[in-house]
């Protein structure tokens, strides 16, 4: 579960630096199955306090990343805690792009889905406790 | 069985029994910490949401304008061929988000279809009647008139359009909305208060007061050398708009 946690990491992690380098290279993002990619990285809600959501991203998975080597009962509640509390803006993200920008990113909505699993792989983890040896 | 054995079978369970609480223990223990982590969670999601949401309302509209408007001549804010048969007027608030709304639906469609075609041309009185916003805006676009990018800043002003009298049109935000319309920012704004742009907004009352106008955005139409009427067609409905002008076109 470990291992599956990690790798879901590193795919967010992916999603996440790619955006952050599309960002800052002032390009658009490749868009090839949903088209808005553009509209939502151009749009108000694409810097959060004038960092760029995207480089919120990318801290947020490698600290993810550290929390799940680190391991140990601080290491499962750090890991928890952070991808709960992406999951939870993941969502609002989410209805940003539906309900306001009307426009669909489809790294960002593959980002939601991998903080999502982060979030019950984590969730469970920390549930269960280092009791069960780890895969 | 024997005594020891029965002893020892006792034992065993007893010795299971409170392994059994003990993980039941420790597992509910650990639900409560995870609803601690949640609840934290969602504090921290919260703050996130609370800061983004304060960061903006629309998506940035594209750097330029779109080309909706490319090839078009413009003459003293009149869109289209000098001779066009029918002159249609809108009457806006550069702050109504209807206009807004007729912005990106009717007023295209009469563009590409009746404007391009030769059928119409377009002008527009733009009123200031919601508040210092609408009138600052007015002034900035009589500017852009006197540049011949008049409907270029329009369009890129209702991309931006913010929160009714918000005090959202700053200098800054006239200086986005010029650079997108490819308008000089700096000449446009230095104008806002010169008769020219006076006379514009007093023209605009002026006209809208002869047509009775009641809300905006209101469209009219007039033939060469006819009185001018307002539409019977919502200005939302593109459709019903085209409808209209191709009936006065066929009179």
């Amino acid at each position: 579960m470990r291992a599956a946690a990690i790798g879901v990491a590193l795919a967010g992690l992916g999603i996440a630096t790619y955006l952050t380098v599309v960002h800052y290279s002032g390009g658009d993002p490749v868009c090839a199955v949903a088209h808005g990619c553009a509209t939502v990285q151009q749009s108000d809600y694409a810097a959060l306090a004038g960092v760029p959501v995207a480089l919120l991203g990318v801290l947020g998975y490698l600290g993810l990343l550290a929390a799940l080597i680190v391991d140990g009962e601080n290491g499962r509640g750090a890991a928890a805690f952070l991808s709960l509390g992406g999951l939870g803006f993941s969502v609002w993200l989410t209805y940003v792009e539906v309900g306001i920008l009307d426009a669909i990113c489809i790294w960002c909505v593959g980002s939601a889905i991998c903080m999502a699993l982060l979030a019950a792989l984590t969730s469970f983890r920390f549930v269960r406790g280092p009791g069960m040896t780890e895969v | 069985m024997s005594k020891q054995a029965t002893l020892q079978r006792r034992r065993a369970a007893r010795i299971e029994a409170e392994r059994a609480a003990a993980a039941h223990e420790t597992r509910a223990k650990r639900l409560w910490r995870l609803g601690a982590v949640a609840a934290a969670a969602v504090v921290l999601a919260v703050v996130a949401i609370a800061v983004s949401s304060s960061g903006g309302a629309k998506p940035a509209p594209p750097a330029t304008t779109s080309s909706l408007l490319a090839g078009i001549p413009e003459n003293h804010g009149v869109l289209g061929d000098p001779k066009a048969p029918l002159t249609v007027t809108e009457y806006v608030d550069l702050q109504c988000p209807i206009c807004a709304r007729a912005s990106q639906s009717t007023i295209p469609a009469v563009i590409r279809d009746e404007v391009r075609a030769g059928k119409v041309k377009l002008q527009v009185r733009t009123l200031s009647f919601l508040g210092d916003d609408s009138v600052r805006a007015a002034r900035v676009a009589a500017g852009a008139e006197r540049q011949g990018r008049l409907w270029a800043f329009l369009e890129a002003f209702y991309a931006r359009q913010g929160t009714e009298n918000s005090g959202y049109v700053t200098d800054g935000f006239l200086r986005d909305v010029a650079k997108a319309a490819g308008v000089d920012a700096g000449q446009a704004i230095g104008q806002a208060d010169s008769a020219f742009a006076s006379g514009r907004l007093q023209r605009a009352d002026a006209d809208a007061a002869r047509m009775n106008v009641q809300g905006t955005p209101t469209l009219t139409v007039k033939r060469s050398g006819g009185a001018e009427r307002v539409l019977k067609a919502s200005p939302l409905d593109a459709a019903a708009v085209q409808a209209e002008l191709d009936r006065e076109a066929a009179r």
